[in-house]
C-alpha cells in the first residue's frame, strides 16, 4: 500500500458550458448540421496535481467557480477525469450535500436506511448502527414523520449523522457545515477532529478561512481551475485572505474612481485626517455616506502619525501612548491593530540623580531614603507646614503647597519653567490644580484599565480607518472650498476654530513643542522610552527613545542603532504647529466666542483638539468622534 | 472487471431492495385501499375493455377477459417499467451529483419495483379466471420463465432509454408515442389472425419483441400448451440482445451523465 490516500495527477475536467447545453433532439440536429457541437468547452480543472498522505487534513480554498467542488467530486468518483488520473485508497465518505438522497415523503427512519445504503452500507450494518445515528442527530421524536416536514438544520443533522457513522479512510466535506446552528456545527467539527485523530484523511472545502485553519494542516488554493498554491494551511490561508482583501479594495477603489469621475458630490467633507476625522469618515462611510477627507499635511494620521525609520516606528509628533478605561473604545482600536502591553513608566533625571515617575514610593524612597508610606506622608506634610503658604499667588507657591520643597525643586520647577518658557513665580497658579502623589510602589503612569501601543505604529490604524475612503493630502481646506464649494453637503472641521472664522476675534494661543530627532549608532541609548529632564539648565524637556515603545519588534530584530527625539518647548506664534490649547481665562473666553459663532454655522461640525480647543487623549478623541457621528446619524452605532 | 461489477452489485443489493421498497411504499401511501389497487387497477381496466371489445368483436374470442388480461399484464409491465426506468437517472440527478452511486442501480430498481406490480396483477388474473370459470392448466406454473425473459428485456430497454433520456429529454414524449403504437401493434386486444395483411402479421410475429412474451404467456395461461420453440428461444435471445444493447450504451455514456443532469 502506498502512503498516499489520494493522488491526483495532471487532472483535467472538461464541461460543456451550461448555456450551450443541448438536451433535445431538435437542437442536437441543428447543432450537428452546423458543426457546433462541443465547441463551447470549458475546463473546470487543469493541470491539477495533489498528493495527500494518509491521515493528513487538507483544506481547499478559492473563490466561487475556482473548481474546489469539482475537485472534490472527482476525488469522490462522481466526476470522471477528462485527462489525468485520480487514485484513492480506502473508503470515501462524501459530505457533499448533507441529506442529498433524502426522500421527502419517507419518514426519518426510512430515510436513514435509504441514505445509508446510498452510501454503500448494508441493511444489517444500518440496523446495527441505527440507534447511534439517531442519538447523534438527536431526532428521536421525529423519526416517524415524513422528512419533508423537517427543517433544513434537522436534515443536515441527520445527513451528517448517517454519513459519519463509520470512520471512513477519506472524508470529503464540501461546505456542509455552514448550515445548522452553532451547537451542531461544533458537534460536527468535534466529530471530524475525532476522525482525524483516528487517522482519517480529510479533504475540506469551506469559504470560512478560520474553519479551514482550525481543521486543516494543509491547504490548496485553487484559482480558475488551477492550483495557485499548496502548502501549510496557515500560510496559504493568509495569502489567500490578503489577495481577497486586495481584490475587494481594488473593486471599491474602482467604484469610487467612477463616482469621482462622474463628479458625484460628497455627503461629508472631512477636514483633517487625524483620529477624529478618520473615525468620523469610517463610521459615516459604513452607514452609507460618501466622505472626502482632506489634510493639509502630506500624510494622514494627524499628530498620531508614526513613521517607519530604519525599522523603528518614530512618533513624529511626540510620544503617543494609548490608554483608556472605556471598553468600547479599547475594542474599537483593537479591531484596527494589535496592541502590545506597553506600560508607560517614565523616569526623571535631575542633575545626576534619577527618579521614577509619576511621584510614587519609588520616587520618595530615592529622595529621602524612606521606605514606609506613613513616613513619606509625614515628611511631605512637615515640608508643607514649614512653608506656611495659605493662599498661593503663583504656580511655585501652588506647587509647594501641594508637594513640599524637595519634590518641587527637583522634579517640578525646572521642567515646568522649560515647558512655559518663564519662571514659575511668573506663572499663574491655576496651571497646576492638583499633583497626584501615589503612596504605593507603582510606576505605571496612567490609571486606566487598558494601555498599550499598536504594534506597527499608529499610521496603520488611520490607514485602516480611511480604507476605501477618498483622501486628499496636501490639500488646504480654504483653498479647496474656494474651488469646490458645491462638492459637499456638510463639513466636519478638525482644524483650528479661530482660523475657520478668519481670526475675527483674534488668535487663540497654544503651547507648542519642537522635536530634534536623531539616529544614534548605539543599540540602547537611555533604557526607557521616555526620560524627563527636570533641571532648567538642560534645554530639552525630555528625550524619547522610540524603539522602547515596541520591545517585541526590537527583540525579533535587534538593531545596532536607535532613534531618539529631544523635545523642546517652543514659544507659540501664529503659523507654527499648534499642540496644546492654553486653557487660561483669556483663551477660554475667546474660545467661547468662537464656539458661539460655530454653533450658528450651519452644516459644519467642529471637532477634535483644534476644532474644540481642548486637550484630548486619543481615547477621548475616538469617543467624541463616535458621539458626533451618532448625533449626526441620529442613532447609536 | 466482471468480478468487480458483481461485487459492487452485491454491495448495493440492499440499496436496490430499499429503493424498490420506497417505490412501493410511496405508491400507495395515504391511499385507503393501498396495495389492493395493484389488483383492482388491472381488474377495472380489464372490465372496461371487455365491455367495449365484446361489443365490437362479438364472441369471436373465447373468454375474452382472460385473453385480454394476459396480454395487458405483459404490456403494462413493459410500459410502466421502461417509462420509469427512462427517468431513473434524470430523476435522481440531485443525488448523483453529490454521491458516487453506480447509476444503473436506480434503473434496475425501477424495473424491479414494476415487477412487483406484475406479481400483484397475478392476483387479478386468478380472480378473473375463477369468476369466468376458466380452465386452469398446469402450464401456468411455468410462467416465471416468461417473466424472467421480459424482465431481462425491460432492463435492457430501460438502460437504453435511461441513458438516451439524459442527453435528449424529448425521449419521454417520443417514447409515449412509441408505446401507443406498440400497444396496437401487439395482439393484446385482438388475435394475431385478425391482421389480414400477411406482411403486417409476419412483421409483428418476427419483429415485435413484445409479441414473443405475450404469445408465450398466453400459451401457458390461456391455451394451456407449451410455447413453440421459435417464440420460446426467440424470447430469450431478444431479451439478452436487448440487455446487451442497453448495458453497452449505458456503459459507454455513463461517465458523461453528470455533465448533463
Amino acid at each position: 500500500m502506498s502512503e498516499y490516500a489520494v493522488e491526483v495527477e495532471n487532472l483535467k475536467i472538461r464541461f460543456n458550458l451550461a448555456s450551450e447545453k443541448v438536451d433535445n433532439l431538435k437542437e442536437y440536429t441543428i447543432k450537428l448540421m452546423k458543426r457546433e457541437l462541443l465547441f463551447q468547452e470549458f475546463f473546470a480543472l487543469q493541470d491539477v496535481n495533489l498528493k495527500v498522505k494518509k491521515g493528513e487534513s487538507w483544506g481547499l480554498i478559492g473563490v466561487n467557480g475556482s473548481g474546489k467542488s469539482t475537485l472534490l467530486k472527482t476525488i469522490s468518483g462522481i466526476l470522471k477525469p477528462f485527462e489525468g488520473t485520480v487514485k484513492t485508497r480506502g473508503s470515501i465518505a462524501p459530505l457533499i450535500e448533507l441529506g442529498a438522497g433524502f426522500d421527502g415523503n419517507l419518514t426519518g427512519r426510512e430515510n436513514i436506511y435509504l441514505n445509508g445504503m446510498v452510501l454503500g452500507h448494508s441493511r444489517a450494518f444500518m440496523e446495527e448502527h441505527f440507534d447511534e445515528i439517531v442519538e447523534f442527530a438527536n431526532l428521536k421524536k421525529f423519526l416517524d414523520s415524513p422528512i419533508k416536514n423537517f427543517s433544513s438544520g434537522m436534515k443536515a443533522r441527520l445527513g451528517f449523522a448517517v454519513a459519519t457513522v463509520v470512520n471512513p479512510d477519506i472524508l470529503v466535506v464540501d461546505e456542509v457545515l455552514e448550515v445548522g446552528d452553532l451547537r451542531f456545527r461544533r458537534k460536527c467539527q468535534e466529530r471530524m477532529r475525532q476522525m482525524l485523530a483516528g487517522g482519517t484523511t480529510l479533504l475540506f472545502v469551506s469559504h470560512n478561512i478560520d474553519t479551514v485553519k482550525g481543521l486543516c494542516d494543509n491547504a490548496v488554493w485553487l484559482d480558475g481551475g488551477r492550483v495557485r498554491m499548496a502548502g501549510p494551511a496557515e500560510e496559504i490561508c493568509e495569502l489567500y485572505r490578503e489577495e481577497q482583501d486586495r481584490l475587494t479594495r481594488q473593486k471599491k477603489e474602482e467604484k469610487r474612481a467612477k463616482l469621482r469621475a462622474a463628479g458625484k458630490k460628497y455627503d461629508y467633507l472631512i477636514v483633517g485626517a487625524g483620529l477624529y476625522g478618520a473615525v468620523c469618515a469610517r463610521e459615516l462611510t459604513k452607514n452609507g455616506k460618501r466622505c472626502l477627507v482632506i489634510d493639509k499635511r502630506s500624510h494622514i494620521g494627524g499628530n498620531v502619525y508614526t513613521e517607519n525609520v530604519d525599522g523603528i516606528q518614530v512618533h513624529k509628533y511626540g510620544a503617543h501612548i494609548f490608554h483608556t478605561s472605556n471598553k468600547r473604545v479599547w475594542n474599537y482600536v483593537n479591531k484596527l491593530a494589535e496592541f502590545n502591553n506597553y506600560i508607560n513608566s517614565p523616569v526623571a533625571v535631575y542633575r545626576d540623580e534619577l527618579y521614577n515617575l509619576p511621584f510614587n514610593m519609588n520616587t520618595f524612597s530615592k529622595l529621602w531614603g524612606l521606605r514606609r508610606p506613613q513616613e513619606v506622608k509625614a515628611r511631605i506634610a512637615s515640608q508643607i507646614a514649614d512653608l506656611g503658604i495659605t493662599e498661593p499667588k503663583n504656580l511655585e507657591e501652588q506647587a509647594l503647597s501641594l508637594v513640599g520643597t524637595d519634590v518641587y525643586e527637583k522634579l517640578i520647577k525646572g521642567y515646568t519653567e522649560k515647558q512655559w518658557g518663564r519662571d514659575c513665580k511668573d506663572l499663574p497658579s491655576f496651571i497646576i490644580k492638583r499633583l497626584p502623589l501615589r503612596f504605593t510602589y507603582d510606576n505605571n503612569y496612567f490609571n486606566d484599565r487598558y494601555q498599550g501601543i499598536p504594534i506597527g505604529g499608529y499610521t496603520q490604524i488611520v490607514e485602516k480607518l480611511l480604507d476605501n475612503i477618498d483622501v486628499m493630502t496636501d490639500t488646504d481646506f480654504f483653498e479647496y472650498r474656494k474651488e469646490h464649494a458645491d462638492m459637499f453637503d456638510k463639513v466636519i472641521y478638525t482644524g483650528m476654530i479661530d482660523e475657520y472664522f478668519d481670526f475675527c476675534y483674534g488668535h487663540l494661543e497654544y503651547r507648542t513643542v519642537r522635536f530634534e530627532t536623531e539616529r544614534i549608532e548605539e543599540e540602547n541609548y537611555q533604557g526607557n522610552a521616555v526620560v524627563n529632564y527636570t533641571e532648567r539648565e538642560v534645554p530639552y524637556t525630555r528625550i524619547i527613545e522610540h524603539k522602547h515603545f515596541e520591545p517585541d519588534a526590537e527583540k525579533q530584530d535587534p538593531k545596532p542603532y536607535t532613534i531618539v527625539s529631544r523635545e523642546y518647548s517652543a514659544e507659540w506664534k501664529p503659523g507654527i504647529e499648534p499642540y496644546y490649547p492654553v486653557n487660561d481665562a483669556k483663551n477660554s473666553a475667546l474660545y467661547e466666542k468662537y464656539r458661539e459663532l460655530a454653533a450658528s454655522e450651519k452644516n459644519v461640525i467642529f471637532g477634535g483638539r483644534l476644532g474644540q480647543y481642548r486637550y484630548y487623549d486619543m481615547d477621548k478623541v475616538i469617543e467624541a468622534a463616535l458621539a458626533a457621528v451618532e448625533e449626526e446619524l441620529k442613532f447609536r452605532l | 472487471m466482471l468480478e468487480y461489477r458483481i461485487k459492487t452489485l452485491f454491495k448495493y443489493k440492499d440499496l436496490i431492495i430499499e429503493l424498490v421498497q420506497r417505490d412501493l411504499k410511496l405508491k400507495y401511501r395515504r391511499s385507503f385501499l393501498g396495495y389492493v389497487w395493484s389488483i383492482l387497477n388491472p381488474l377495472l381496466t380489464m372490465t372496461v375493455l371487455t365491455i367495449v371489445f365484446t361489443e365490437m368483436l362479438g364472441k369471436k374470442i373465447e373468454n375474452y377477459p382472460v385473453y385480454l388480461l394476459t396480454g395487458r399484464m405483459m404490456y403494462d409491465f413493459l410500459k410502466v417499467s421502461t417509462t420509469n426506468a427512462m427517468k431513473s437517472v434524470t430523476g435522481n440527478a440531485s443525488l448523483l451529483r453529490k454521491v458516487y452511486v453506480p447509476k444503473y442501480i436506480f434503473t434496475l430498481a425501477k424495473v424491479t419495483s414494476s415487477m412487483v406490480d406484475l406479481i400483484f396483477s397475478f392476483g387479478a388474473l386468478l380472480i378473473v379466471m375463477i369468476v369466468t370459470q376458466a380452465r386452469f392448466y398446469w402450464h401456468i406454473l411455468l410462467t416465471p420463465l416468461v417473466i424472467v425473459q421480459i424482465y431481462i428485456f425491460c432492463c435492457g430497454l430501460g438502460f437504453f432509454l435511461a441513458q438516451l433520456n439524459v442527453f435528449f429529454r424529448d425521449m419521454q414524449h417520443i417514447y409515449g408515442v412509441i408505446l401507443t403504437a406498440w400497444l396496437y401493434l401487439t395482439p393484446i386486444m385482438y388475435q394475431i389472425e385478425f391482421l389480414s395483411s400477411d406482411l403486417l402479421r409476419n412483421f409483428v410475429k418476427i419483429c415485435n419483441p413484445l409479441y414473443y412474451y405475450v404469445a408465450q404467456f398466453r400459451d401457458l395461461v390461456y391455451y394451456g400448451r407449451m410455447p413453440g420453440p421459435r417464440i420460446f428461444w426467440g424470447g430469450w435471445l431478444i431479451a439478452f440482445l436487448m440487455l446487451a444493447l442497453g448495458v453497452w450504451s449505458f456503459q459507454r455514456s455513463k461517465d458523461k451523465f453528470i455533465l448533463y443532469i
